[in-house]
């Protein structure tokens, strides 16, 4: 880059395209780096599809996102933050994050593959409903 | 990049040179193309509370009767199929299983719905059918439980 010598125009003597330049990579790379960080916490699965579903609410909820991934065999198909776990240790984890604050809703939200069969999905259920989670979701794709 | 030099034409008039604002434009643009997500993930709430408790089943009461307390829609699974059966009455067809919810609707718009559903259902059918639930105007699904 080229740096003026002669500042005896009486105006400013660099220019500021290239900075604006570099404060626009610095944007787009961190809004492209938080989006992709953001998406890679969710495990890619095949979802049911519904017509009526809503958006996910954005606010403070605090949430446990539980998988259930369609696999061959029949043990370890939920995955809660990247591990795989069994219902009695699901219904530990969640009666964990229930009372490490009473006072706050917990949603759960159930992300499972179309394929998965309800008879794995209703234990999850009734493990929150045993440890008095009643904020249930399910994670759909829009139709 | 070398400064674009300020020409001036002969009335005058400053000219600056667009290249770098292609630039710019022409990452912003590949920017939103990356992050453009065209699969919405959303969510199907369950209204409070989700299990009622134990039900009995084949309770037989005429569809058509107007004093229904709840509606219990079994979802069922044959060799690999689904099918339904809502008060002693199988169904083949969702669009049955959608005219039938839509009749019970106009009759009782705040009726209870309860599915009663096989573990061998996968969940896409379940889905369907609290789905259908939903788009018809029947807010209160609930999920039949063995015990709570």
């Amino acid at each position: 880059m080229r740096v003026p010598a002669n500042l005896t125009r009486g105006g400013l003597g660099f220019n500021m395209t290239p900075m604006i330049d570099v404060v626009f990579l610095l944007i787009i790379f961190f809004l492209v780096s938080s989006h992709l960080a953001q998406q890679e916490s969710q495990l890619p699965l095949d979802l049911p599809g519904a017509a009526s579903g809503e958006n996910p609410r954005e606010d403070e909820t605090r949430r446990v996102v539980i998988n259930v991934v369609h696999e061959e065999s029949a043990e370890g198909q939920i995955v809660v933050a990247g591990r795989r776990m069994k219902t009695d240790e699901l219904e530990k984890l969640i009666r964990y994050e229930r009372d490490r604050e009473p006072d706050r809703e917990l949603e759960v939200r159930i992300r499972t593959d179309r394929r998965v069969a309800y008879g794995v999905v209703q234990p999850i259920m009734l493990a929150c409903v045993r440890a008095d989670v009643w904020d249930l979701t399910f994670a759909v794709i829009e139709e | 990049m070398r400064r674009p030099p300020y020409h001036r034409d002969p009335g005058g008039r400053l000219e600056v040179k667009m290249t770098p604002m292609i630039d710019v434009i022409f990452l912003l643009l590949i920017f939103f193309v990356c992050t453009a997500s065209f699969r919405n993930e959303e969510v199907l709430p369950l209204p409070f509370p989700p299990l009622p408790g134990t039900i009995e089943t084949a309770v037989e009461i005429d569809p058509l009767e107007e004093d229904l307390d709840e509606i219990v829609v079994k979802i069922l699974w044959r060799d690999g199929a689904v099918f339904w059966e809502i008060n002693g009455q199988e169904y083949y067809d969702l669009d049955r299983v959608e005219g039938v919810l839509t009749t019970i609707r106009r009759l009782k718009s705040d009726l209870p719905v309860i599915l009663d559903v096989e573990p061998a259902v996968p969940m896409e059918n379940v889905i369907d059918v609290y789905d259908l639930c939903r788009q018809v105007g029947l807010e209160k699904v609930q999920f039949a439980a063995p015990e709570v």
